[in-house]
């Protein structure tokens, strides 16, 4: 007699094909690997020639100090909140079509924010001191001034990255003790250590489900926090076109936008890489869609009584700053528009639009590079026409600049592939958790699918 | 001492804590080992009170102590003057630390975490691979005194036996296992 019990998908059959990223790796997968490492390795080469030649190599200029390396910031930050809202948000709300999508969200979170982190520091000028921003007992004499708003991202973003990082994995939890128990020898070894002896007893049950809840109570307002003060960087300022009441719900409200696209598109790579058909289904991008559209027409709301507000108030310097960016920058604007708002609204409010994954990859993409210029046109139009016209100019990325922001983008993808290869991409556990408490009830005519709820 | 049975499923799983207990066996003495969470009571009863949870209060407290030592500390002791501004700033001083406790809060959420598992463990325990294959592990501890021990609804695995206490911890492992191979264990095992 087998061990395995009779389902309509056996346990060991769905572990193995949520399991499935964990196989040994293809030749193709070497080769995507080689060539994100290839242009990660070109990004580090020129920073090396940026902290070799000064900042001089880098477009920024009086009077534009911030360029595309804050952009790349803000941008990374407001993807990191995708872990957040589809995880934290989705599993207080206890949606249960949540549970596919979960890692992929959580580890977007870890390396986004781990991605962003590096690019202040790659922005200073002297790159080499960024240790003066530890506070520890030193021989200078000196501790950092937590006036700065460069300590308050500092100290913000190590929150989030240590607090994302546990989050993952609290969720990897029981997944580690499921891979240790199909894997062997170093690997075996590795989920042993990393899994602590989890055995999945009642009690540890009981206590990791709690500390779930909990965690995710705590790292919603750690994510609301950090995108808040990346929008007091600016709006603390005296900079027209930053020094607005609304940039931080705005800010956290494109950060979200940005990070449910970033998750579509995951869910679509993963769906494709790892033959998940089964698991990722149409009903999962039409619930996405549909956040998709819920945060679009908030996004757009935000950004419409933003203008508004300065339209009507024509304030001679912020109205300047406005002209100057619509007419500078128009053509990015409109490619704003129409990836933040015209786009997902017109599409998402469509079901057989959300089901449909072209589109919806089209879109998800669309909306991230909407999000990259909504970045860089409030950051650079400000800058270049603020108070005083005898110091306006203007402001192009340097090759340097560019190859560093590439270089963000392949290590992100890097550190994804790598985390896809050596840990399970799916929530196992949650999906399997899922299969145990459906069943269908019969009702009058019709069998209806019944879940028994969670506490 | 603990004995665990493998069952195939949840219905035969179910089946042998029942028979334990009509045995002699305290609740507090079984426990299920799965590879899924199910709801308390469907195998063993949950609910247990726990502690661990001030730890996140506490983790909090100390995170905010600490942000603000360090935020307004550091005001204290470098004195920065700017115009008639105050030397300990409201508003970077609360932001470090609202930082700081939340992230304390969550270091302690996890800690506690695993200090009320028992996480990890210190000595081997019983397991079974067959788990992460969807099997059910029933896990009985046998208390190796023999002594009785009132017993609570929600008592402390291994510190509380019912009737089965006048029986010698061998017999009382034989016990354990012929009752769940009964139930239709596939195996049982003892350490």
């Amino acid at each position: 007699m087998s061990d395995i019990p009779v389902t309509a998908k056996s346990a060991g059959q769905l572990n193995g094909e949520l399991l499935s990223s964990l196989r040994p790796p293809s030749r193709r997968w070497y080769l995507l690997v080689l060539l994100l490492g290839a242009v990660v390795a070109w990004g580090l080469f020129a920073f090396a020639w940026q902290l070799t030649h000064g900042m001089y190599v880098t477009g920024k200029n009086r009077p534009v100090m911030w360029g595309f390396y804050i952009t790349g910031f803000v941008f990374w930050v407001g993807l990191s909140h995708s872990g957040t809202m589809v995880s934290a948000i989705l599993r207080l709300s206890q949606a249960n079509w949540r549970r596919p999508i979960l890692r992929a969200a959580e580890a977007m979170t870890v390396f986004c924010i781990a991605v962003a982190g590096l690019f202040p520091l790659i922005h200073l000028g002297r790159n080499w001191t960024f240790f003066y921003m530890m506070p520890y007992p030193n021989q200078r004499g000196l501790w950092p001034n937590f006036r700065s708003p460069l300590l308050w991202d500092m100290t913000a973003i190590t929150a989030y990255i240590i607090g994302s990082s546990l989050f993952l994995y609290l969720g990897l939890l029981p997944d580690l003790a499921l891979a240790r128990d199909r894997a062997s020898g170093w690997r075996q070894r590795v989920y042993g250590v990393l899994a602590m002896g989890w055995r999945g007893s009642a009690h540890e049950w009981s206590v990791y489900r709690k500390a779930s809840i909990l965690m995710a109570a705590l790292i919603i307002p750690v994510a609301i926090s950090v995108h808040s003060i990346v929008a007091w960087d600016f709006a603390v300022t005296v900079v027209p076109g930053w020094h607005s009441t609304i940039f931080p719900p705005y800010f956290v409200i494109g950060a979200i936008l940005s990070g449910v696209a970033a998750v579509i598109t995951l869910m679509i790579v993963i769906r494709k890489a790892f033959q998940l058909e089964d698991y990722l289904t149409p009903l999962h991008f039409d619930n996405m869609g549909k956040l998709l559209l819920v945060i679009s027409l908030l996004w757009t709301y935000a950004y419409f009584v933003e203008v508004q507000t300065t339209w009507y108030a024509h304030e001679p310097i912020e109205w300047e700053v406005f002209s100057f960016m619509a007419g500078t920058y128009t053509v990015p604007l409109l490619l704003m528009l129409i990836g933040n708002a015209l786009l997902p609204i017109v599409t998402m409010c469509f079901q057989r639009l959300r089901r449909s994954i072209a589109v919806m990859l089209v879109v998800s993409l669309l909306v991230n590079v909407g999000m990259f210029i909504e970045r860089f046109l409030i950051i650079v139009p400000s800058l270049a026409h603020k108070n005083m016209p005898f110091v306006w100019g203007s402001y192009a990325p340097s090759w340097v600049e560019i190859s560093v922001n590439l270089a963000a983008v392949a290590g992100f993808t890097l550190l994804f592939t790598l985390f896809a290869k050596f840990f399970p991409i799916v929530a196992v556990t949650d999906v399997r958790e899922l299969e145990v408490l459906q069943a269908e009830v019969p009702l009058g005519r019709a069998k209806l699918p019944a879940i028994v709820g969670e506490e | 001492m603990e004995v665990l049975g493998i069952f195939r499923d949840i219905a035969t799983a179910g089946q042998g804590v029942e028979a334990l207990v009509k045995a002699g066996f305290a609740e507090g003495q079984i426990t299920s080992l799965t590879s899924v969470p199910y709801p308390d009571g469907v195998l063993v009863p949950g609910g247990r009170r726990s502690w661990w949870r001030w730890l996140t209060l506490a983790g909090g407290l100390v995170g905010a102590g600490a942000g603000f030592g360090l935020a307004a500390g550091t005001a204290w002791l470098y004195p920065v003057q700017t115009g008639d501004k105050p030397i300990i700033a409201l508003y970077p001083t609360a932001i470090i630390v609202f930082e700081v406790a939340l992230l304390c809060a969550i270091v302690g959420t996890v800690v506690g975490m695993f200090l009320e598992m028992r996480l990890p463990p210190r000595d081997k325990r019983l397991y079974d691979p067959a788990i992460a294959e969807g099997c059910i592990g029933i896990s009985v501890t046998v208390h190796a005194g023999g002594e009785v021990v009132a017993c609570g609804e929600a008592g402390e695995a291994g510190t509380c036996i019912g009737v089965v206490a006048a029986l010698a911890a061998p017999e009382q492992r034989e016990q354990a296992e012929e009752i769940m191979r009964q139930a239709g264990a596939l195996r049982t095992r003892t350490e």
